[in-house]
């Protein structure tokens, strides 16, 4: 009955030949399928709600979308998000750019030149830094860049803050993506005589880039959400700027600011979910495009390497 | 095949082909650039750390708010700082019961989410689910908001809260009365939370049950355990510290959060009477009252010491869990979904 399972068999013996061997094996078998079945059920419950915000936030905000929406001013409980839109860019813009300015060239110099105990620290501090909570640097920059530098509400310490608050995520994995390249690939390029900024800029580089640029856009992602730290730096205003001198209004803070006011305020709520709206069209937007060209970019490489 | 190097190197071409195990071979270019530029650098987080903390000490100035300040009553009344109470009891209460429960439920459906992915589900399957969680983990946390806010507070209200209030009422926290301001409270910051902390939980359970060694996995199936067994007794037990670890993470997420819960929990400072109940937390208190605090010096010195324990509480934990393992933390969410080109 038992035929030849076991002896001399494959590590991974086929389980249908156990099958039959004894009622307890059954149980144990139909309990590991069921289990296979009701785990997946979890999806449900995360996606379920991702499908239903995302529903209910276009179905809000739809309907009073125009064009004037992206090109016009706020206007009392009216009008359009232009300034909210540019204010957002400008803020990503400079947190992305002082972020992967720092970050990318911290992670060079963490997952290639630093000794052992500093690239520990390095790494520790980093992961830290992720940890704190957006609203504590939020105090932070408040006291630093609107105090104490005595700018005010600037859309400069608004980008800066939000530079400091996306640094950990492109530090973390750009030295995560370097380190990971394999060692057979470095080893290679040492034999064949390159410096080891050569291998890093022409050799580790591009193959850890689609994972650097994942980190990137999911910092400006996570950037681009936070109210919190820059509400308390670039302060809000409905009227675009035109120095980063100035506080700046943006998409997050809209939606904080105008979310729990009644509908008898005209169209606030409509603004909220409109700002809401756009912020995760360029969520949505931001994770399309790093997938699709780190697939793309993974073919090429594919053909490069292997 | 000898080697073709431009510069000339000092191995024999015919013999051991003697790639140099350390680095230093290669430092006969001096130091690079990078090494310049980028040491100094890579320490910035650390000092960003330590500014932190240092700029939240002094901008408090350590102020004694009477001995109050882990006590429950706080009632801030404009102009009287003296008459003021100064007691943050209520938002830890607060914090630690939508915290807490949130990353009860976070964990549970973590642990299932990443078991059915690392074990159950075939590798087109939880490629989509992970790509579906990371967009998950990159939406505003002010849309969870206000998705929270206008969309599920109603739902809450009228459907599920009577309907738990019904169901199991009999337990504790679960038969109060309903909220006094509508139906923004406790539970409604817990769904939120739970939903926002599942992205960060999952991928780096995900990572600490993937890297449990293979052999291990092999010997499990091969003495005949089932899949189920094996991810129970193997995966799990092997896995252990990373998914501690991750649970410390989720946690610190959740506390940290401010924005969302805001929106949703009713700003209420008082001991909550049930789950139904308006309660605040330290992360959502120190960002809706900061506007108001421009005003008053005392309330500014009072946020800045919740902010400085905030701190605290998210650097334990952070701490904490780097001790137990070495799971690449900032940085799972996102490493984890593209996958490291290493994998393919």
């Amino acid at each position: 009955m038992t035929g030849p399972a076991g002896a001399g068999g494959p590590a991974l013996a086929p389980r249908n030949e156990l099958v039959d061997s004894s009622g307890r094996l059954r149980r144990r078998l139909l309990f590991d399928r069921a289990i296979g079945w009701a785990l997946p059920l979890a999806f449900v419950a995360v996606l379920f709600p991702l499908f239903d915000m995302l529903y209910w936030i276009s179905t809000r905000a739809l309907p009073t979308f125009t064009w004037a929406t992206l090109t016009e001013n706020q206007v009392g409980t009216g009008g359009g998000l232009y300034p909210m839109i540019l204010g957002t860019l400008v803020l990503i813009a400079l947190g992305t750019a002082l972020s992967t300015g720092i970050g990318l060239v911290a992670g060079f110099y963490t997952s290639e030149y630093a000794p052992a105990p500093v690239a520990r620290v390095a790494r520790i501090a980093g992961n830290l830094l992720a940890g704190v909570p957006a609203i504590v640097l939020g105090y932070f920059g408040y006291f630093l860049l609107v105090l104490y530098t005595h700018w005010g509400f600037t859309a400069l310490a608004g980008g800066i803050t939000l530079g400091i608050f996306m640094t950990p995520y492109v530090y973390r994995t750009a030295d995560v993506a370097l380190s990971n390249v394999p060692p057979s690939q470095r080893e290679a390029a040492l034999a064949m005589g390159s410096r080891r900024d050569q291998y890093l800029v022409r050799i580790a580089f591009p193959i850890a880039l689609p994972t650097i640029l994942t980190g990137i856009f999911f910092a400006m992602a996570l950037g681009l959400g936070e109210a919190a730290p820059i509400l308390f730096t670039a302060g809000f205003s409905s009227t675009p700027i035109t120095s980063l001198m100035q506080p700046t209004g943006f998409l997050s803070g809209a939606v904080w600011l105008f979310y729990d006011f009644p509908s008898t305020y005209g169209s606030f709520l409509g603004l909220a979910f409109q700002a809401a709206f756009l912020s995760v069209v360029i969520v949505l937007a931001l994770n399309v495009a790093v997938q699709l060209f780190s697939d793309r970019y993974r073919e090429r490489l594919r053909g490069l390497y292997q | 095949m000898g080697s073709a190097g431009v510069q000339p190197l000092p191995e024999p071409a015919g013999g051991e082909p003697a790639v140099p195990p350390s680095s230093s071979a290669s430092d006969r270019s001096g130091p690079s650039l990078w090494a310049w530029v980028g040491s100094p650098l890579a320490l910035i987080p650390l000092v960003l750390v330590a500014a932190v903390a240092t700029v939240l000490v002094v901008a408090s100035g350590l102020h004694n708010f009477g001995g109050t300040f882990w006590g429950i009553l706080y009632n801030f009344v404009p102009g009287d700082p003296g008459g003021s109470s100064w007691g943050i009891g209520a938002y830890v209460v607060g914090t630690a019961l939508t915290a807490g429960l949130a990353l009860l439920l976070a964990t549970a459906l973590s642990l299932a989410l990443s078991i059915s992915i690392v074990v159950y589900l075939p590798t087109v399957a939880s490629r989509i689910l992970a790509i579906l969680t990371n967009l998950l983990a990159g939406i505003p946390s002010v849309v969870y908001g206000i998705w929270g806010f206008v969309i599920l507070a109603p739902f809450f209200g009228l459907t599920l809260e009577p309907s738990m209030r019904d169901a199991i009422g009999w337990l504790p926290g679960f038969g109060g009365p309903a909220s006094a301001i509508g139906s923004w409270g406790i539970l409604l910051a817990v769904f939120l939370l739970t939903i926002m902390i599942i992205p960060l939980t999952t991928a780096l359970m995900r990572e600490a049950l993937r890297s449990v060694p293979h052999d291990l996995v092999e010997a499990g199936l091969a003495l005949g355990a089932t899949r189920w067994e094996v991810a129970r007794r193997v995966r799990m037990r092997s896995a252990r510290l990373g998914i501690w670890s991750a649970i410390l993470l989720g946690f610190g997420r959740a506390v940290g959060e401010s924005v969302a819960v805001a929106m949703v929990i009713g700003a209420v400072p008082r001991l909550p009477e049930s789950l139904y109940s308006p309660s605040t937390s330290l992360a959502s208190f120190i960002f809706y009252q900061l506007d108001s605090a421009f005003y008053y010096p005392d309330l500014l010195k009072f946020l800045v010491e919740v902010a400085l324990v905030l701190l605290l509480i998210s650097l334990a934990a952070n701490v904490l869990a780097q001790r137990l393992t070495r799971t690449e933390i900032a940085t799972a969410t996102t490493v984890g979904a593209a996958g490291g080109l290493e994998t393919q």
